[in-house]
């Protein structure tokens, strides 16, 4: 697939092939057949942080016809070889590059695209400078860890002209019972949805322990706050209550990022309010019980944790039904894994596009700030800011640890 | 019960039970609104930062100064940027309080720096957007140091004024990292003179970026902005 936004495999082998000093062989893998696309037309993928979740995105993109997996990045030895092994015995080669240091496998010019797996605080600064590589993305959720992260992102995509897809397959897949009826009409106009998601990450000051000898830990703070090495601090497991880098807010919103993520993406998705931003968050109080209202430009209320309410419980308006519209849907085949691929090979964007996948965690941290100020808050969507609050408007980033910078 | 969380800190360390240091975090809370006090715990915060305190105890600091820092905190603050150790939890507070005294006290350790501790104050001037540091940083897109002379192109670039953009313009970078961050940071800037209507002075960067010997994701960003200066959608 020759394009002008893609280095071409054609392009790369004659490159490469210049410089081989050994006979070419051209395989039948390379050749392709019925079922699998020539080598020139597969899209060139590598994967960062190949633990839990990227495992999981590793092997659906490995499982891919038409993707040629060619390099996995991990700062954990260990998960590192595993990676590579997983790969080499796919292809039945050894082909596959191993990196400790992402920017290596981002300066690969025949690489097209890369997945990132990481904890959250690396997310911002791989997936931008993956676009400023010239490379697609398939970020994991949550894509952000503060909120100036957002609009940066979605600038380097828009920038290069880059697929960069958000990583949550819930969204469109778990919630079809709110998101059916509130796409088809019958219940009228939307007044209000509730999320219900939780916990806030909590701070974190576990004991050093050794560092295991075949990781990287500076590398796996990289832009966090240096913290001494401690197993449950950067462990990979799913918990957001102690215990993982999920429950920490050195490297994460907990729950309400997380699997708000999921769940505020599916509210936004089911509204059909993706593209908006709320202009206000609204903190209350009863009986002892927080929750917050977002109040957006339409009117339209989504409440976090409101009293008696459950998750993604909407309120229409009875007797009130408007037009139908189509639900959107993925593109391509493989779900949320074969959306993204299509988009890198139509330039189309994808259903979680950054964008959508950046107003969506924004909710998020929205909430995080409004509970942690107890207070509600204004929100100028033009100058992503708290107009006129300073003191909230310092939660909108944390600088990073030397060297890194978005 | 917040003195014996001030006591507490002097013993903190890495491990330690957060519990006894929450009073300072309800300080916090409880303090807005309340010049006096606020003022109050801002002083007994910053007064640790020059004492021999652990590394934890500082960040714990740092941390609460981010969040309640003016210009008041700034000295004992800006005294630890050339601290190894401590120097990213300064820019922590001093990244995010919006006084003055903030910016120019990272400007005023850029030159005294060198290294990683000099490319986190350039990233910090960035994300701050510090026009006044555009001539400092002008400086440093030559350095020798290949981290700092990115930096500085990537900081010029989250700036994105005038002077900015025409630093980026006379930058020769040979080095191809220096290179990429001078490209994104031009392309950043002609984004900004864009939508501030400048559409004449974009299409000058733009075209800059449009030659066959750009990579293909730069000359696509190239063309696609000489459209919108075109008016054209992309």
């Amino acid at each position: 697939m020759d394009s002008f936004d893609r280095p071409t495999r054609r392009e790369f082998l004659k490159t490469a092939g210049a410089g081989l000093a050994i006979p070419y062989v051209i395989t039948s893998t390379a050749l392709g057949n019925a079922d699998v696309p020539p080598a020139s037309e597969r899209i060139v993928m590598g994967g960062i942080g190949i633990g839990n979740m990227g495992r999981g995105d590793q092997g659906a993109f490995l499982g891919r016809p038409d993707v040629q997996y060619v390099a996995v990045c991990d700062v954990r030895g260990g998960v590192r070889d595993a990676a590579k092994k997983k790969v080499d015995e796919h292809y039945k080669n050894t082909d596959c590059k191993a990196y400790n240091d992402f920017r290596e496998m981002l300066a690969r010019t025949d690489i097209d695209a890369v997945h990132v797996a990481t904890p959250d605080h690396w997310h911002a600064i791989m997936v931008i400078e993956a676009c400023r590589s010239g490379k697609d993305v398939y970020c994991q959720k949550p894509e952000t860890r503060t909120l100036r992260e957002g609009p940066l992102m979605v600038e380097a995509a828009r920038r290069y002209a880059r697929v960069v897809s958000g990583g949550s397959q819930r969204v469109l897949e778990d919630y079809r019972k709110t998101v059916d009826p509130c796409w088809s009409g019958e219940l009228g106009e939307l007044k209000w949805i509730n999320v219900n998601v939780g916990p806030l990450s909590q701070p974190c000051n576990l004991p050093a322990e050794l560092v295991p000898a075949d990781m990287d830990w500076e590398m796996w703070l990289g832009p966090a706050l240096w913290a001494p090495y401690n197993k449950a601090r950067c462990d990979g497991n799913f918990g957001t209550s102690g215990g993982s880098w999920r429950s920490y807010i050195d490297y994460s919103g907990g729950g309400m990022t997380d699997w708000g993520a999921h769940h505020f993406g599916g509210a936004t998705f089911a509204a059909d309010v993706r593209e908006l931003q709320p202009e206000e968050v609204i903190y209350n109080k009863e009986g002892g019980e927080e929750f917050l209202a977002y109040r957006y430009p339409n009117g339209l209320l989504l409440y976090h944790n409101r009293p008696n309410a459950g998750n993604l419980q909407v309120e229409g308006t009875p007797g009130a039904s408007r037009p139908p519209k189509a639900v959107p849907s993925y593109k391509g085949t493989g779900g949320i894994y074969g959306d993204f691929i299509e988009c890198v090979k139509t330039r189309e964007r994808p259903f979680r596009d950054i964008e959508l996948a950046v107003n969506t965690v924004m909710l998020s941290h929205l909430g995080i700030i409004a509970y942690t100020l107890k207070r509600s808050l204004k929100w100028d969507r033009g100058k992503q800011e708290f107009p006129g609050d300073e003191e909230a408007n310092r939660l909108l980033d944390r600088a990073r640890r030397e060297p890194w910078q978005l | 019960m917040l003195d014996q969380a001030f006591e507490a800190l002097k013993t903190f360390d890495w491990g330690a039970d957060l519990g006894p240091l929450r009073p300072i975090d309800e300080a916090l809370i409880s303090s807005r609104g309340d010049a006096a006090a606020r003022m109050e715990l801002e002083a007994r915060l910053a007064a640790v930062l020059k004492t021999g305190v652990s590394r934890a105890a500082k960040d714990f600091v740092c941390r609460k100064l981010m969040v309640i820092g003016t210009a008041a905190s700034v000295p004992a603050l800006a005294a630890l940027l050339a601290e190894k150790d401590h120097s990213h939890m300064a820019r922590y507070a001093l990244e995010r309080i919006g006084a003055a005294e903030a910016a120019a006290a990272l400007r005023d350790a850029l030159p005294k720096l060198a290294g990683a501790l000099k490319v986190g104050v350039i990233g910090s001037l960035g994300a701050r957007r510090d026009a006044a540091s555009v001539p400092l940083l002008a400086g440093l897109l030559g350095n020798a140091d290949t981290a700092v002379a990115c930096s500085a192109a990537l900081a010029l670039g989250a700036i994105r004024t005038a002077e900015a953009s025409q630093a980026l313009a006379k930058a020769r970078p040979s080095n191809e990292q220096v290179k990429q961050a001078v490209t994104d940071s031009a392309l950043a800037c002609a984004e900004g003179l864009l939508a501030a209507g400048k559409p004449a002075e974009a299409q000058a960067i733009y075209t800059a970026y449009a030659g066959a010997d750009q990579p293909k994701h730069v000359r696509l960003a190239a063309t696609r902005g000489m459209l919108a200066c075109a008016g054209k959608k992309p």
